[in-house]
């Protein structure tokens, strides 16, 4: 795929589309209908450029005009003092627009491991067989 | 055709099947990050990424940390950049092994690469790895490459944001350099706000303050390496 690998949403658009092709032939699909993905919350891949990448890589493939369902995974941290589990503890800074993440523990004063929001998977795809 | 059968699959048509995957994608490099990292422990080797933004100074922190280590371990470092092999020469004058890594227009290294420069050092005549990563403080994030500690280094003239900006490469780390702190009352960046930045998001992570053009606080760098 030779326009993978310019930014990481190129090269992981092509394994997605890799992937799928492989279920497509091992299964000897004709036509791929949808895909659903999860991009975790916490990776640093934008829905938006991963969609434009899919166009691309799908180009006259079993996998053209197929629905590309992003959905976006929830990110959630661990406490090994206190057991906490769930979202970051926020620090809110109105210089920036966007709070800022910290591995503070919310509810102690421990500090939290990330434990999910970091994968992007391809939780399902339909295929016309 | 009765309208009421429009909907009808003909059989060569097939038929619409939802077919669970659960497949991770970053999965397979976090896969052959673990394969690196066995490999590596398996002959002893510790490796440490280097990374931060074009420009923070990981190459001349990998330089200093050559010199001061040198006496001690048996060092290698491997060169990420786009194309140029400019700071992998630069690094091979003080007399270690480098491979330089060029990933095209790729904007991070990954453990595949990485995998691939391992093979091409003798593991029996080494015991630390330097790993400086691509300038760039989003990418790298997302693709570990099998190293055992992480230093993000973050220069004073990138301005007083960039820890903010960027916590999640900063969370992954466990040592922080803020370098070029000579220079901090020109650019009018406080490095101790910085370090309060780094300590809110990351409170497990050091972080010394760096003059990499002199050398000066890159023991500290060493220290909180465990080195």
């Amino acid at each position: 795929m030779e326009f993978a690998g310019r930014v990481h949403e190129g090269s992981i658009t092509t394994q997605i589309v890799e992937s799928v092709l492989k279920e497509v032939e091992q299964r000897k699909a004709k036509k791929v209908v949808e895909v659903n993905l999860i991009i975790g919350s916490l990776t640093f891949l934008n829905p938006e450029q991963v969609r434009f990448w899919y166009e691309m890589l799908t180009k006259d493939t079993v996998l053209e005009g197929s629905k590309l369902v992003i959905e976006e995974g929830e990110g959630t941290v661990q406490c090994s003092k206190c057991g906490y589990k769930g979202n970051f503890k926020y620090i809110d800074d109105s210089a920036f627009h966007v709070p800022m993440p910290t591995l503070q523990c919310p509810k102690c004063d421990g500090s939290v491991k990330i434990v999910s929001g970091k994968d992007c998977v391809i939780k399902s795809v339909k295929m016309l067989i | 055709m009765s309208k009421f059968f429009e909907d009808v699959v003909k059989a060569d048509e097939g038929e619409v099947f939802d077919i669970e995957l659960e497949e991770s994608v970053l999965k397979a490099n976090r896969k052959l990050a673990d394969e690196n990292r066995k490999l590596l422990n398996t002959h002893g080797i510790k490796a440490v990424d280097v990374m931060g933004s074009i420009g923070a100074g990981k190459t001349s922190l990998i330089e200093n940390l050559v010199k001061l280590l040198r006496k001690r371990y048996r060092i290698a470092v491997f060169k990420g950049d786009l194309t140029t092999t400019i700071d992998a020469e630069k690094i091979k004058r003080h007399g270690v092994d480098v491979v330089a890594i060029n990933t095209g227009k790729e904007c991070h290294l990954d453990a595949n690469l990485v995998q691939k420069a391992i093979q091409r050092l003798n593991l029996e005549k080494i015991d630390l790895l330097f790993i400086e990563n691509v300038g760039n403080l989003i990418c790298p994030a997302e693709f570990p490459l099998g190293s055992e500690k992480r230093v993000v280094i973050v220069s004073v003239t990138e301005g007083p944001y960039m820890v903010t900006k960027h916590p999640f490469i900063f969370m992954d780390a466990e040592v922080v350099a803020i370098n070029k702190v000579d220079l901090a009352a020109a650019m009018d960046v406080d490095p101790n706000k910085l370090k309060t930045d780094v300590k809110k998001i990351n409170p497990n992570a050091s972080v010394a303050f760096t003059n990499c053009r002199t050398g000066e606080g890159v023991d500290a760098v060493v220290e909180a390496l465990g080195f």
